[in-house]
This record gives C-alpha cells, structure tokens and sequence, in this order.
C-alpha cells in the first residue's frame, strides 16, 4: 500500500533545450528556418509579412487585405481555390496580429508541390474582387454586431482603445463606416507595398524534406520581388486614466477589463513582469484566481495579461463577476497590486511558480507545431533565440525584492484605465 | 498508426499505456464514465458541479493544483452529456505527483461546506457567463428540451437552471462519488515518455488497493422517434436572427455514425462545400452557417445553424435549407464530392495525432463505448464509405418529421 500521507517527492526541470530551427536564405534573400522535427507526413509554411496595423495607410486595410487574398486569383476563382484546398486535405489560413499579416498551410507531405503552387499563385497574382470585398464587409459588419452585443468584448475594445488612443495602430477599432470605407484599391495599395521579398519571412515545420526547401526556394524566388521593408507610423495620444462606465441593459455580469500601456518584449524588465504577471493572475494558482474565484466565488475566470507587440506592449486584468460583486472585485484587484508592491512573495509560492512556468515552456515548444509557434514569436518580435534562454534563467533565478520592485514601478492604480461593462450594480 | 497497451487492475481500473519517445512530457488522463446523462432530472449539472469539486480536496491533498503545478505540470477537466474527463500533462520525471493526486482523490474525496459553496458559486457564474450573458447562450437549452422528451439528454451538462446548482448539498456530494467514482468506472490513459513495465508498476503501486466500489448499471429512458417536426420560436435581445435544425441521428458506436458525420460535412465544412457556397457566397443570406454532429455516445444530432444576413425572413432561409437538403437526397454525391471530404477527415486525423493529450483523451474515449481499436481503424472506416450509404442515411435522417427546429428572432431595441 502506498504512503498516502507523503506526496512524492518533485525533481526541477534543469534546463529546456530551445528548438533551434535551421536558418536557408533563399535566392531572393527571404529568410526560410526550418523546424524538422516531425513524425507523421505533416508540413505546416508559415509565410508573415510585416504588413499589419502600423503599416497602414488607412485603418482596417491589413485584415480587410489578408483576408481577400483568399478570395480570387487571375486563374481561379475564390471557390475553385477553397475546392482546390478542401479536396486536398489542406488548410490555408490568412491570420492577422497586431504586427504581422500570415498565410499559414497545413499540408499532408504528398500535396505539398501542388499546394505550394497554388500559395505562390496568391502571392503573385490576387484580383482582390470588388464584389468579394463587398461580401467581406457586410459579413465584418455583422460579426462587430455580434462581438458588441458581448459584454466581454465590449470591454476589451475600450480598454485597448483608451490605453493606446484611438488613431494608433494597437488602440483603434474598427467600426461600421470604417468597415465600408474600405476601397479596393487600399487592399491592391497595402498588398504592393508590403507583400514582397524584403518584408518576409518563411518558416517550415513538421516532416521537411531537403527537396522540398529546394522546392521552397525555386518557388518563392519568382514569387516575391525585392522592395523596401516596412515603416511604421505610431501616433501616441496619451490621456490620464479614468474609469469608463458602460452600462449594458439587461446584462446578468459586469465585465471588467483594467489595464495599461506596458513595455514589449524586448524591454529589459519584460523577464521579470513575465513573472510578476504570473504571480498575479496568469495561472491557475494565481493571486487573483485564488482570492476571487477560489476563496470568494465572484467568478467563473479571472486573469491578467501582458500582451507584447513589437512596438508596444500593454497589461490588463480581466474578468466576468456577478453584477452586485463588481465594485467589491475591482477593490480586491487592487489590494492584490499593493500586496505585491508591499510584502515580498515568499519563499513557498515563489517555487510553486518558477517550477510552473519551467513545465509550461516544455509544453509550448513540445512537438513541432507548438514550437514552430514559439520560434515564430521571437522572429516577430525581432528577438534572438538566446533570448528564449535570458528568460529561463530569470526564472530560474529572480528573487522577490526584485518582483516587489516592478510592482512597485508598474502596477499603480493611478496608471490603470478601468472599464465596466455590463449591469453593474443595478 | 497510434501504438498502445491495454491492461487492467484486479480493482476494475482499466490503464492504456502509449509511449511516445519524441516528448520530455507526459499526459495522465483519467475519463469517468458520468455525464449529465447520468443525472436525475431534479437535479441537473451535478456531473459538472462535481468535476470542480474533485480538485477541492481529498484525504491527504489540501489543494491538488498547488502540487500539480509545483510539479511543473498543468491540469483541467471537462464534461459532457457522456463522460467525465480529467487531465494532467506535466514533465515525465514527475509523474507520481499526478498518480499521487489522482490516487487519492479516487480514494476518498473530502469536501467541506466552504468548498462546496464556493464552487456552487463559480459554476453558477459560469453558467451566467455562457448560457445567460451572451447571445443565442440559450440554444442548448431549448434544443435539448425540444429534441429529446424521454433520454436525458434532454438538458446541457452546466445544467437545466441555476437553482439545480444551488441546492447541491454535501450528503448528494459523497453519494455520487461513491456512485459513479470507483476504479471501475474509470479508464486511465498514460500518453509520452513513459514505458509500459514502469506504467504497470506505478499503476498498481498507486492505484491497486482502492476498493472496487459497486457496479454502476445505466439505465437510461430511450428517445422514442420522433413522428413530427418540432419548433421553437425565441424573442431575445439577441444582434441577428438565428436557425437551428436539428435531426436525430444514430448513437457513436453504430455504424451509420460515420457516414453521418461526412454528411454533415458534405453539408457545411470548409469553404468550398455546399451550404458555404449557397448561403454565404451566392444567396447572401447568412453571414455565418455550419453542419456538424454531436458525436454523444447515445443518439445524438446532426445540427445546422447559422446567423441570418440583415433583413432576410427566417421562414424563407429555412425553407432554401430545405430545399438544399432535397438536392442532397435526390442523388448520391458524386465521387469526387466524396472523395473531397474523405481527405479532409484524413488529413485532420493525422494532424490531430500530434498532441499527446488528444491521443490520450482518444483512446480513454474509445476505450469508454468498448471499441478502443477504432483509435487507428477510423481513417479506414471513412475511406470506405460508399455515396450510396451516405444517400441513404441523408433520406432516413433529413426529413421533416425527424427536425426540431429552433429560431431566434431579434427583439427591437
């Protein structure tokens, strides 16, 4: 029988082995790294370009952009291309962040050739079909409908937009006359502008074969041209904060969103909040996960967040309380800054969450698509792999004054935008 | 191709072992087979209560996260109408604080009033956040009770109302445990690094002297069929209007299950197919539509849903559904058609294989309707469907009398 009593004893991770992915320049001077580590004939390309928010030259243009990439070509159809696809197992998928505008494909190795062509054709020759815009902005202008009816959303869009100002390129949001105002000719300005050799990066995982990077590089030196890299434009307009009352008819929770302009990620202290962050609310064990759920049951979730672009980076707490507990959880956030910024996290919980965040480094880069997704956060960020080892070392190492001494710095109510959304205390 | 060895403990507990080198990782996933549909229709979201209740304390663990995580590993659970699945992915060296946990809240769980209190308030929370708080939150409340009369199916895991959740008491907390949390009604999958002598070891290192508990025996009201076409009508403050279709369709474990399953892919998945094309592309009437099945272990449904474009009729877009659906029955989809669909389930099959948590979860799932070989047998079954099969079960399962029809219509402001 099994000494119940005693829980066995935990031996620490040492140390992660970064997936040091191979680096090709191709031809025309794209970068390609490669992530070979696959088992199953799968092959994930992932082709970014920095062309999103602050290369616009008009808002909403970088999405509106990416997504009609998809929908027509001078030799196929928006149809024929997603039959093309669909017949093939394959997914292709056009997504857009802040920074960067993707066309991810997730392939079976034995379609590869042929659905390489079919992405290189997209790149090369996009109609961006008028009637196929129109379709794209009635449908936009739908799903905004449906995410503002959302007390949750509704919150995070005013919390974002207030912290950064809304004509910069990480705060504006979109709205129906935005959404109409878009032209075709943006979409074909945007896609000349920044789609092209210079302003890429290709990134291969799964099972890559040496032919198929050949294959790779044969295909996109005739695909892309050279241009010029992107310029951003960033127009900070900085307010004091405030809260802003969103009252919501009908709404059985409130939705809180707190937050603030921080740093990104290759700040000096981003290492160090990482870990602050997570101490807060980033985990399960976290503070606020702890007090407001676990102790007081106000809510089903509570989190913070540190959010990095390349340019930027911003924090915020959020949560979804029962309308009568949203001031009591605001003041209960609050006394879980100050405690940060007065008593030293002690010993006991300061492993809990060192030990934590080792094992979850491990899972983010197990396998070859998770890792490919870790590889690609730091290409975008413009970050060496080396930095992926600072911040396992921080962790290793970070001793409480120093945590103390970033709440301090940073999480002052004083620098806090709140929003409210929903029935609040009615 | 999905390696694995099965074996069992004297207690009933049955363990799958797949090794997978390739990870410093390891998954423990221990599946219940309770669900809501074990549940008395007094008291609905039991299953789902008891889920958060199993990580607030046991006979000799005060808070099972604080350990899991201190073993770099990360947990969670979910529910459904089936089944009750736990999960654990942390790094292999650490794997005894898992079976530690997990051992020991199978033994004997100990949940006091607070805790009880506390997470009764947090599900109900949740139960707001997604069913309440949100538009078309509802659905599966009123298709549940629309669809099914007799099976317990008829109300959604987080339960029919709030006030079920709140009279929760602790006596109903040790009985169901004792009920429905024995080792033999639990499948444990152990998935990553680890060998299968070591899994046997620890296994019944940790596992075998808990108490077999007695033999649970479902026996669940079958849905008798339907005669004729149900609907439900909803004014809410919801931003567009909204149908759903729903029909009945055969259990996980029956063989029509895999031809349904292409059906309602041949219906609306991906871009290219045909409900896609029609109503997004072509008509512009729905700015938002897809088919796809329930996958529940009893019969379960082939749903369509979708949000309507602004201003066009709900009665008009339901009767262009049906008159898509009549296309589909009046000839067998071409092979090509077929084929299409048959490489999409081929590719996402293999993609899925990737992750060790999901095959983990699979083989506890499988494992749970007595047919774990389907775990590599799937993709086979797929290619060999005909598109006769697929015709057939399309005429026997789209038709009015077997639908139940849900449509939301937007209250003016």
């Amino acid at each position: 029988m099994p000494d119940r009593t005693q829980a066995p004893p935990i031996s620490k991770i040492e140390k992660i082995d970064f997936p040091q992915p191979a680096r090709y320049t191709l031809s025309n001077g794209i970068p390609l790294w490669v992530l070979d580590t696959g088992v199953q004939d799968i092959i994930k390309l992932d082709i970014f370009f920095n062309a999103g928010r602050p290369y616009e030259n008009k808002k909403l243009v970088a999405r509106a952009t990416s997504k009609l990439l998809l929908e027509g070509t001078k030799k196929h159809s928006a149809h024929e291309i997603a039959e093309i696809l669909d017949f093939h197992g394959t997914t292709l998928a056009s997504p857009v962040d802040l920074d960067t505008s993707s066309l991810i494909l997730y392939s079976l190795g034995k379609h590869f050739p042929k659905m390489l062509d079919l992405v290189c054709e997209i790149l090369t020759e996009p109609i961006f079909n008028q009637e196929e815009l129109h379709l794209f902005q009635q449908n936009t202008i739908q799903k905004l409908k449906f995410n503002n009816s959302k007390c949750d959303i509704r919150a995070y869009r005013q919390v974002t937009e207030s912290i950064f100002g809304s004509d910069h390129p990480y705060g504006y949001n979109s709205s129906p006359d935005l959404i109409n105002n878009i032209k075709r000719a943006d979409l074909v300005d945007h896609f000349s502008r920044l789609y092209n050799a210079d302003n890429c990066t290709l990134m291969a995982s799964g099972k890559v074969s040496a032919e198929m990077i050949q294959l790779i590089d044969q295909k996109f030196s005739t695909t892309l041209n050279r241009g010029e890299s992107a310029q951003p434009t960033l127009s900070l307009e900085t307010q004091a904060p405030k809260r802003i009352d969103d009252y919501v008819s009908g709404a059985v929770q409130t939705s809180i969103r707190i937050g603030r302009r921080l740093v990104n990620r290759a700040h000096e202290d981003y290492n160090g909040l990482y870990l602050l962050n997570t101490i807060l609310g980033g985990y399960f064990g976290s503070r606020l996960m702890m007090n407001i759920r676990e102790e007081k049951g106000y809510t089903y979730n509570i989190f913070s967040s540190l959010d990095t672009m390349l340019y930027d980076g911003y924090f915020y707490v959020g949560t979804e309380v029962d309308n009568r507990y949203a001031d009591k959880t605001i003041e209960e956030i609050y006394s879980e800054m100050e405690r940060l910024k007065i008593d030293l996290v002690d010993d006991i919980e300061l492993e809990m969450v060192k030990n934590y965040l080792m094992g979850n480094l491990l899972t983010m880069i197990d396998g070859p698509m998770n890792s490919s997704e870790v590889v690609k956060a730091f290409l975008i960020n413009k970050l060496p792999f080396s930095s992926f080892n600072h911040l396992i070392y921080k962790i290793q190492t970070i001793e409480a004054e120093e945590l103390r001494t970033l709440a301090v710095k940073y999480l002052n109510r004083e620098s806090m935008w709140e929003v409210v959304s929903g029935g609040v205390n009615n | 191709m999905i390696a694995y060895e099965k074996f069992s403990l004297d207690n009933g507990l049955r363990v799958i072992v797949h090794e997978d080198q390739s990870t410093p990782l390891v998954a423990v996933n221990i599946l219940y087979d309770v669900g809501s549909r074990d549940e008395s229709p007094d008291m609905t979201g039991f299953a789902h209560l008891f889920e958060h209740l199993m990580f607030s304390g046991s006979e000799n663990v005060k808070d099972f996260d604080d350990i899991i995580q201190r073993a770099g590993g990360d947990c969670n659970a979910f529910t459904n109408s089936d089944i009750t699945n736990f999960y654990t992915i942390l790094p292999t060296q650490n794997i005894e604080t898992a079976l530690y946990l997990e051992s020991d809240r199978m033994m004997a769980l100990k949940i006091n009033q607070h805790s009880l209190d506390v997470q009764k308030k947090v599900v109900v929370e949740e139960f707001k956040e997604n069913c309440v708080n949100t538009p078309y939150g509802d659905a599966w409340h009123l298709i549940s009770r629309m669809a099914y009369k007799k099976h317990s199916y008829s109300w959604p895991t987080i339960g029919k109302t709030v006030e079920h959740i709140e009279f929760a008491e602790l006596n109903d907390v040790q009985n169901f445990f004792k009920k429905h949390y024995s080792p033999s009604n639990a499948i444990m999958v152990l998935s990553g690094n680890i060998s299968l002598a070591k899994a046997k070891v620890l296994s019944e290192k940790w596992f075998s002297d808990i108490p077999s508990g007695p033999p649970y025996l479902r026996k669940l009201s079958l849905e008798p069929k339907q005669e004729a076409t149900q609907k439900v009508v909803t004014k809410a403050n919801v931003p567009m209007d909204a149908v759903y279709i729903c029909f009945h369709v055969a259990e996980r474990k029956h063989k029509d299950y895999y031809a349904t399953d292409l059906l309602s892919d041949i219906i609306c998945n991906g871009k290219s197919s045909r409900f896609y094309q029609k109503f997004i592309k072509e008509k512009k009437m729905f700015s938002y539509i897809d088919a796809y099945i329930t996958g529940s272990s009893d019969p379960g449904l082939l749903v369509i849903e979708g949000k309507l474009s602004e201003g066009v009729d709900t009665e008009l877009a339901i009767e262009e559904i049906w008159n898509e659906l009549e296309k589909i029955k009046a000839e067998p989809i071409s092979n090509i058609e077929l084929q299409k669909y048959k490489n999409k389930v081929e590719s996402s099959l293999l993609f899925s294989e990737s992750s060790i948590l999901n095959k983990a979860f699979n083989l506890a799932y499988f494992e749970s309707i007595g047919e774990i070989d389907l775990i590599n047998n799937e993709v086979d079954i797929y290619a060999n469907l005909t598109s006769e099969e697929i015709h057939r079960i399309a005429n026997e399962i789209l038709i009015p009398e077997n639908a139940n029809i849900l449509v939301y219509e937007k209250q003016d402001a």
